[in-house]
């Protein structure tokens, strides 16, 4: 790519990498080089976020990931983890009822009892 | 009763159609285009990216941010001329379109895969329904809920913002330099209808 394209996208970047051709030709290659691999890297980091807040929604309930899912599984519910996560964050009642599909299906927690609550978080 | 935080301002998208589609948030503007609404003053955010961007970061999908900050309006300063907004019933659903599952509110647009054979202004259902939820009661599909629709517009049929696809192997003397426009489909939700006669959790 000519010139003007390397200085565009080199826009931000620091020091004589923005505007010496030479370094900003390195440091825009190397540039793109890492967004195409973190455009896969996003979709495994995007997955492991939902799946922490999938858990850390379900645990309020006194169900862990792995028995929530478990159970969806069993009941044949399609729905998948980011849609669940949101869910989880922003409909609370229809995430709770989720949770207690899952727990009829599949009661693998022993103490069906949300976590108890210490400190500070007693007042919450 | 319930408050179910249904974080949707129903506030329609309208990207000012006029202009370039950039929904960026409906910007609270006074002018009295036909578009002004009485919850006008309800921010939604709505940028606009691909739809596999991934919503917690509010993206393409304008359904799935929920970040509605209701701003108290201001009683001053009223418009003289306001229209209206017909009430919207309150529901959302999850849906699933081009191999992936969106939330939509009713008023609000998604991006989705191109939709092939639909052209502008054509009305779709779509049939694959994994959950309806409403103000009072969930109803939870196993897979689907059975007869539930959603029914929308296609808006427009576009390429999506160009990713520039560069590979590099070092010392090889190897680089290929591709730009790529995924092609995409906006479609505006109408309504989710069918759902009523499917079991149901109440919350």
């Amino acid at each position: 790519m000519n010139k003007k394209e390397v200085f565009k996208l080199a826009k931000g970047f620091r020091g004589r990498a923005k505007n010496c051709i030479r370094i900003a030709r390195e440091r825009v290659e190397k540039a793109l080089q890492y967004s195409y691999r973190d455009r896969r890297n996003k979709k495994r980091d995007m997955r492991s976020l939902w799946i922490q807040r999938i858990n850390a929604g379900t645990r309020d309930h006194g169900v862990n990931y792995g028995n929530f899912m478990h159970g969806l599984m069993k009941e044949n519910i399609q729905l998948n983890r980011k849609v669940l996560s949101e869910l989880s964050m922003h409909e609370p009642y229809s995430f709770k009822a989720l949770v207690d599909v899952s727990r009829n299906a599949f009661p693998g927690n022993k103490a069906a009892i949300p976590p108890k609550k210490e400190g500070l978080a007693i007042l919450v | 009763m319930a408050a179910l935080s249904l974080c949707s301002s129903l506030t329609p998208k309208f990207s000012h159609s006029q202009q370039n589609p950039t929904p960026i948030s409906s910007k609270f503007n006074l002018s009295s285009s036909s578009f002004l609404s009485h919850s006008l003053s309800s921010l939604t955010l709505n940028s606009r990216k691909p739809p596999h961007t991934l919503s917690f970061v509010p993206k393409s999908n304008g359904t799935d941010t929920e970040v509605a900050l209701a701003e108290p309006e201001n009683p001053e300063a009223q418009p003289v001329i306001e229209t209206v907004e017909p009430k919207r019933e309150e529901v959302f659903a999850v849906v699933m379109v081009g191999g992936r599952q969106y939330i939509v509110f009713p008023g609000r647009f998604i991006y989705t895969q191109r939709l092939k054979g639909a052209d502008v202004n054509d009305k779709i259902t779509l049939n694959k329904v994994l959950l309806v939820g409403t103000k009072t009661s969930t109803y939870i599909g196993k897979p689907i809920v059975p007869n539930a629709a959603v029914h929308a517009i296609v808006e427009e049929q576009t390429l999506d913002k160009k990713v520039i696809v560069f590979k590099y192997k070092k010392k090889k003397n190897y680089r290929r330099n591709i730009g790529h426009r995924q092609p995409i489909t906006r479609i505006r939700i109408t309504s989710i209808t069918g759902y009523q006669d499917s079991p149901f959790v109440t919350l």
